[in-house]
């Protein structure tokens, strides 16, 4: 079935052929013009790959093998392990922005989102694009919204990128090491250290902030400076315990399961930690 | 191809098939030197019989030469003039069969396509979907597991899969419920997307057993510890130490792993699905749904969106 | 070509010239006449583009060249690297470690894989925002995409290959977010898998995806996009004044007398 083109394709045609005819009078053949600055530019790229790989490779510390890492990272982590325990997976850096958008998609119900739903409408919406917006007109001056996107997504996916670059979770493989700067700074008595050993690795700093480490979820207090509160040793062991008996409606699971020894020493952690760093 | 003076015709060979069956026997009588002499003597016989008719063939065709192109160029004059007035009249009709020709070509082009494409396809599809049950792995003695105190357990699902089908449980001996041993056996495979879930507290610097195989691979380790939860390092979930998820994105409690006792010994199971699991230790009341992949709800509205759970034939 | 001058040293360098020549075009002429390529890479080499175009315009040629690393790097190192769970982590460790210059090609196809993806990204939004994907251009834009995503499947695909643990780990999140796909993602999970769970048969798997599927499909695409830039030719700068086919903008009145400051001027074709 062949239709009379509407107006305004006659019109994109005729665009098009004078855009044709412009090039055949007044372009210049693209080599060596054109390709003089295609070949620069892929120089660029090669020494800087090059570059890259000198770099990743000459930064291991050490005999510059093995998986200490470098200033791009070691040049490959220990062997796969599927049974490990302390492994803290991350992607490659170019998903960092879908991996920090599944954090943010925190709820259950709406984890599909994350995984399936946005992601596929980005790219039906790119596809779909020269569908979308079928105006002649190219100048950036003449399409705010085509700009708004732009800056939009580039602030989105850099913030998110690197969002995921520097999330954190507080496990006990990343938080052990902070330790020691917690002794200093807070002036921890010898008897403090194992509670605070196990405070770091039994997932407080979840939800609880500790001189700088750790998150803060759920409404869940700092505790630098927990002690200077009084509570004391036995109801700071009765909160571990059941934490809604001492605070009603506190949303902090029990720790019960812990033993009596262990959150005694934690008890003490906490009462002996008084601010002050 | 231009004659010299002396010829008025190019004498070219008419066409004759002795030459084949003369090659054959030459090829057969070089192949016998090789293989056997009784090959030799049939190829010997074949090229010669073969040879001696194409001689004859060509000295009956020298000898009547003159008497081939003319009928072969009559004939082909005399064909072409009753043919060309034909021609026009029967232009629509040249080639009567177009239509069946090009239904056989797709046909045919198709049927190829198909004969390629569905056992190769068919092998990489199936090849995902056989094959994979779970085989019992026996963890030890009862006595490796005391009463109250989480074990995490390493150990190889298939020896013969090797490292790659190695796996890690939570397991806790609860007590006797009646007169049978209850565990809790969690997968540390995290509900959202399967990050190895970590325990939220001390875990012993020593391994309590360490089982080795003869190719010194670690088959079975057993580490106490005393989580208070569990925690995922992906994307921050949170369990409590039933394996329900206390906080962050995982959709559903940690898997859990069928077992039973086998001359008093943990046998380890296939692994299964919950949704959540109400009371705790040997009380603990479980609805067993199928082994689902991580990310998928087991039960509520949304499960409909995954009614297909791993296939393990 | 030469001046004018004297007629002998003409005749005798035309001569000479006339017999290099003809050992140059011998051959060229040969082919051409079999084949039609000289013709081709001729007319691809000599044809016109708007003389606006600047340095925005070579990140395509860029990708191609960071995938052309990518490609040529990727076979050397499949030299060296064995596919299986049990060997694949000790053939990374003997490339980087031990193999002259292996370490550097290993290095270069990694971090090729990066400026792979970022000139995609600087590609792509270069033509969103020189509108360069509108008409006659969508089908070109639409590859693109398409590009795009096989360039990110590659990334994903070859980031399981060393199996260390960051490989393994992050190809398993990946795997279950594809299984996380309505009614049929646990379907696709185990195929690409081959498996319920990342298994013996995973690495093979994906070595074949990575290697042998995605690059003949970006190939392939590579291919079609070119045809379609040169066929349909490069978009000028929308800002540039001496835009290639800009005239089509007409205005019903003349703008007011301060249309400059908030606008831009009314453009005028060069008079030829």
């Amino acid at each position: 079935m062949i239709r009379k083109p509407s107006a305004s394709l006659q019109a994109r045609r005729a665009q098009f052929k004078l855009y044709k005819e412009d090039v055949q009078k007044r372009g210049k053949p693209f080599f060596p013009y054109a390709m003089f600055h295609d070949t620069v530019m892929s120089l660029i790229v090669v020494v800087v790959i090059i570059a890259l790989a000198c770099v990743w490779k000459w930064t291991t510390p050490g005999d510059h093998t093995g998986t200490g890492a470098g200033w791009l990272g070691p040049l490959y982590a220990g062997k796969a392990d599927p049974g490990t325990t302390s492994f803290v997976p991350r992607p490659d850096w170019y998903f960092y922005f879908l991996f920090y958008l599944l954090r943010i998609f925190k709820w259950p119900d709406s984890v599909i989102l994350g995984t399936v739903g946005i992601p596929t409408i980005i790219i039906v919406l790119m596809l779909l694009l020269p569908f979308v917006d079928v105006r002649r007109e190219r100048r950036l001056s003449h399409r705010p919204v085509a700009v708004v996107i732009c800056i939009l997504t580039v602030l989105a996916m850099g913030t998110l990128t690197y969002k995921g670059a520097t999330a954190k979770e507080a496990l006990a493989s990343e938080t052990l090491g902070a330790v020691p700067t917690w002794v200093k700074k807070n002036k921890l008595p010898k008897e403090a250290v194992p509670g605070a050993m196990l405070f770091a690795q039994s997932g407080c700093l979840t939800c609880h902030t500790y001189l700088g480490t750790g998150s803060s979820n759920l409404g869940a207090p700092d505790l630098s400076a927990i002690g200077k509160k009084g509570l004391g040793i036995d109801t700071q062991i009765k909160h571990l315990k059941d934490p809604s008996s001492v605070t009603p409606g506190s949303p902090m699971p029990p720790f019960a399961s812990l033993g009596e020894d262990n959150l005694r020493k934690l008890a003490i952690f906490l009462e002996a930690s008084k601010g002050g760093g | 191809m231009e004659s010299g003076p002396g010829d008025e015709k190019t004498h070219l060979p008419s066409p004759t098939l002795w030459p084949i069956g003369f090659a054959i026997g030459l090829a057969a009588l070089l192949v016998g030197l090789i293989v056997s002499w009784v090959v030799v003597a049939i190829g010997a016989a074949i090229a010669v019989v073969f040879g001696l008719l194409w001689v004859i063939d060509l000295s009956h065709a020298h000898g009547g030469a003159e008497g081939e192109p003319p009928p072969v160029a009559e004939a082909a004059p005399a064909g072409a003039p009753p043919e060309a007035p034909a021609e026009p009249a029967a232009e629509p009709e040249r080639f009567p069969r177009n239509r069946f020709l090009e239904g056989t070509t797709l046909g045919l082009g198709a049927l190829i396509g198909g004969l390629i494409m569905v056992p190769s396809l068919g092998l990489v599809a199936a090849s995902g979907i056989e094959g994979q049950t779970f085989k019992d792995v026996d963890l030890g003695p009862l006595s490796n597991f005391p009463e109250g105190q989480f074990i995490i357990t390493t150990f190889v699902e298939d020896p013969a899969a090797g490292e790659v089908s190695r796996r890690t449980a939570y397991i806790r001996y609860n007590g006797l419920l009646g007169e049978l041993p209850s565990f809790t056996i969690l997968s540390n495979r995290c509900a959202h997307l399967g990050c190895p879930v970590q325990p939220n507290g001390p875990v012993a610097s020593k391994p309590s057993e360490v089982v080795v195989d003869k190719q010194g691979n670690v088959v079975r380790k057993l580490t106490p510890a005393k989580p208070a939860g569990f925690g995922c390092p992906c994307h921050g979930g949170q369990y409590d130490t039933e394996g329900n998820r206390i906080a962050g994105p995982p959709v559903r409690a940690l898997d859990r792993y069928e077992y039973s006792i086998v001359h008093g010994r943990l046998v380890l199971g296939s692994a299964y699905s919950v949704a959540k699991v109400k009371d705790t230790g040997k009380d603990a009341k479980i609805k067993k749904e199928l082994l689902h992949n991580p990310g998928q709800h087991v039960e509520g509205p949304e499960a409909w969106l995954w009614p297909i759970p791993e296939i393990r034939t | 070509m030469a001046d004018p001058g004297d007629p002998d040293l003409m005749a005798a360098k035309s001569a000479r010239r006339k017999q290099v020549e003809g050992m140059v075009l011998y051959p060229l002429d040969w082919l051409e006449e079999r084949s039609g390529l000289v013709g081709g890479i001729k007319y691809f080499l000599f044809r016109k583009v708007p003389g606006d175009t600047g340095w925005a315009h070579t990140l395509g040629s860029a990708t191609l060249t960071a995938f052309i690393v990518q490609a040529i790097t990727g076979v050397i190192l499949a030299m060296f690297y064995k596919p299986s769970p049990d060997e694949a982590y000790a053939s990374i460790q003997h490339i980087t470690n031990d193999v002259t210059f292996g370490w550097l090609v290993r290095g270069m196809h990694r971090w090729g894989a990066s400026v792979f993806i970022i000139l995609l990204f600087f590609h792509m939004a270069r033509v969103f925002l020189y509108g360069a994907y509108k008409y006659p251009r969508e089908l070109n834009w639409i590859i693109g995409v398409f590009l795009l995503i096989l360039g990110m499947f590659e990334g994903f695909t070859g980031y399981l290959l060393p199996y260390d643990q960051t490989a393994y780990w992050a190809t398993v999140v990946g795997m279950n977010i594809t299984a996380n796909g309505p009614f049929v993602g646990t379907l696709m999970g185990q195929f690409l898998q081959g498996g319920p769970a990342i298994g013996s048969d995973t690495l093979a798997r994906f070595y074949s995806l990575h290697m042998l599927v995605a690059p003949g499909l970006i190939f392939a695409l590579i291919g079609l996009h070119l045809y379609l830039v040169i066929r349909l030719g490069v978009s000028s700068p929308p800002w540039s004044k001496e835009a290639a086919g800009d005239e089509y903008i007409e205005r019903e009145e003349p703008p007011p007398a301060r249309a400059g400051l908030v606008s831009p001027a009314t453009r005028q074709r060069p008079q030829p």
